[in-house]
């Protein structure tokens, strides 16, 4: 059953900014969507619409087949967790769980129970009396969520909710929301600009950028075959390497003279921009190169090695798993595999089967 | 930062106008009165003698002075409370209108800079029995409004007119309360289903309190003993003793009725009373009715 429905949703401000052009997306039931983006890609601006704290300009928003452009936020059936918290500074944990509950007149037992359950799940029993001054960011983390379970809505909408934390923490964090989703079951929209998290929690992801959604897919989807130059470099990291070039009928004619051959079954001819990530990319002797890197610069990570350098004039970073200690200003010898190659037109940023 | 000074001449050469202003208009009258307050002077200041506790008896026996006791409370409090409850209804109207803010918050602020005097004339012309437009008007719903002869409207008028010139400061204050409560408290209260009504009343006035609570000592501290200007424009105390404060009886018994002594007490009982209050606004205001 489709959940949440957004049928070319926009959002054009008073002074004639146009924040969100339109927008088509429909989530199914359960499923835990993610929308990516740099800062300012109107990521927040969406869910904010979602949520009712932003008036939709154009388009139809459907929250279980109900049109839900003119309700307002408490009548949507959501529950939203702010980058902030926004706890209630004022009110126990306790009360911030249970201020929900009794706005819509939840009789009080009902209301005791339900919270001391989801206490218990979130393993903030102990802390129910506290206020959240006496908290730590994690445990302030654990309650917004709590605030948003009590209440078992519709939909969960999320807004960065993890940029507070400190790195591990948010790992850890991280973990704890996909599981906790996964055994409630709930519909969930989560925003964020970290592509890494995105990866890891989402069914499906929105990369969104000026407010357009570049592509919709599941990470894989979106790793292997994106659809813009813009998800390539998005997704993945280090970003993949992409390079403008020529393809002609020789094959992709890379800056400084370097042609990679191809023949390619696209009939497209000129400007594109062609890509390869860094894992793609393997050493080799210089009889079977492509094309050698001019080392600048590595980076010893333990468990894999990031190579910078320059091919060419151009950028090029390589990850080898495992330590490596290549000299500075050495050459590398590297083989890009076809099966590996993304081809993008310049022109109309869509992607060209190699 | 600390700074250090050659010589050690220099350092107190720079506070001196500081220490001479402090010493000459708030240290040595307050001595004056002190020292004052345990003589009778005759009305002429031609001689004076020592009466021990005498002034301090006499005012604690004086069923008249109790009585502007109450007055003041219930003017000081009248004031303090629809002071705040005004302002805190303009600001949470100007927190929420986008056009004109800045227009609108000016006028609003300009009150403020009207002498004290000048507020009770206003005032008092307005609601002149004769020729007050107000008066006039109240006398048309059938109000016979005379402050002149009635106590009850003579207070009322004071409050108006005290209250009048606190709004702007109150105003201020919760305006910039109200924009330091994050936006996003408001939202998730929202979504948590609360009325705009309720949002206010259990959360944004909650969150207030610390601002509340300051201004309640401030205004408390201005209607004891800032609001003479007011009273003698208006009222002058009257009728009889029903609009006479504290403050305004120091100077009524010292300088109308002659009554030096008396008049000296009741300021070393004033200055026990401010003492108190700014303990008590250090004690609490800094402390305790915060949030982090």
């Amino acid at each position: 059953m489709t959940d949440v429905i957004l049928e070319k949703v926009g959002k054009t401000y008073l002074n004639g900014f146009q924040a969100i052009p339109s927008v088509d997306l429909s989530i199914e039931e359960g499923e835990f969507i993610v929308l990516v983006g740099p800062s300012g890609c109107g990521k927040s601006t969406l869910l904010r619409m979602v949520a009712g704290l932003e008036s939709i300009s154009s388009g139809t928003l459907r929250i279980r087949g109900e049109h839900m452009n003119n309700k307002e936020p408490a009548e949507r059936d959501i529950a939203m967790v702010f980058q902030n918290y926004a706890l209630y500074p004022h009110m126990t944990v306790y009360n911030n769980m249970a201020y929900g509950l009794k706005n819509r007149g939840v009789p009080k037992d009902q209301i005791e129970e339900k919270v001391t359950d989801v206490a218990q799940m979130l393993g903030l029993t102990e802390l129910l009396q506290r206020k959240p001054g006496q908290l730590s960011g994690g445990q302030r983390q654990r309650v917004a969520m709590g605030r948003a379970m009590v209440r078992d809505p519709t939909v969960f909408l999320f807004d960065e909710p993890l940029s507070n934390l400190d790195a591990k923490l948010r790992v850890q964090m991280r973990v704890e929301i996909r599981q906790l989703q996964r055994k409630l079951g709930t519909t969930t929209l989560y925003v964020t600009h970290d592509q890494v998290e995105a990866m890891t929690l989402a069914d499906r992801l929105v990369v969104l950028n000026k407010g357009k959604a570049e592509q919709i897919g599941t990470p894989m989807e979106l790793y292997n075959t994106p659809a813009t130059p813009f998800v390539a470099a998005f997704i993945g990291s280090p970003s993949m390497n992409l390079i403008d070039a020529t393809l002609t009928d020789k094959g992709i004619e890379l800056p400084d003279g370097l042609v990679l051959p191809t023949d390619t079954a696209d009939a497209h001819r000129g400007a594109v921009v062609w890509g390869i990530r860094p894992e793609h990319l393997d050493v080799v002797n210089e009889s079977e190169a492509d094309f050698a890197l001019r080392i600048q610069a590595v980076e010893s990570l333990g468990a894999e090695t990031l190579i910078h350098g320059v091919v060419g004039t151009e950028s090029v970073v390589v990850r080898l798993s495992g330590p490596h200690l290549p000299e500075i200003n050495s050459l590398m010898w590297l083989h890009a595999p076809k099966q590996h190659w993304h081809l993008f037109d310049a022109n109309t940023q869509q992607r060209l089967s190699v | 930062m600390t700074v250090t000074f050659p010589q050690k001449g220099l350092p107190w050469l720079l506070l001196l106008p500081q220490l001479v202003v402090t010493a000459i208009f708030f240290l040595w009258p307050a001595e004056q009165a002190l020292e004052q307050a345990f003589y009778q002077e005759d009305a002429f200041g031609l001689s004076r003698e020592f009466v021990g506790l005498e002034n301090f008896i006499d005012l604690f026996t004086d069923p008249l002075y109790y009585e502007s006791m109450l007055t003041t409370l219930v003017f000081s409090f009248s004031v303090a409370i629809g002071g705040m409850s005004v302002a805190l209804l303009l600001a949470v109207m100007a927190d929420r209108i986008i056009r004109g803010k800045l227009t609108y918050q000016t006028l609003l602020i300009w009150p403020y800079a009207v002498a004290p005097a000048l507020a009770g004339v206003l005032w008092w012309i307005l609601f002149d029995p004769s020729m007050g437009p107000i008066a006039l008007w109240l006398d048309n719903i059938g109000i016979d409004w005379n402050h002149y002869l009635n106590g009850n409207q003579a207070m009322i008028l004071v409050v108006i007119a005290a209250t009048w010139k606190q709004i702007s400061y109150n105003f201020l204050f919760f305006l910039a309360g109200l924009q330091a409560v994050p936006r996003s408290l408001i939202e998730a209260a929202s979504i948590d289903g609360a009325s705009p009504f309720k949002r206010f009343w259990t959360i944004v006035f909650p969150l207030l309190s610390p601002t509340t609570f300051f201004l309640l000592v401030v205004n408390l501290v201005y209607a004891f003993f800032e609001t003479f200007g007011v009273i003698d424009a208006t009222t002058k105390g009257g009728p009889g003793q029903s609009t006479t404060t504290l403050v305004y009886k120091v100077f009524d018994d010292g300088f109308v009725g002659l009554d030096l002594g008396g008049s000296a007490a009741q300021s070393v009982i004033l200055m026990a009373i401010v003492g108190l209050m700014t303990v008590i606004q250090f004690r609490f205001i800094e402390r305790k009715v915060q949030y982090s």
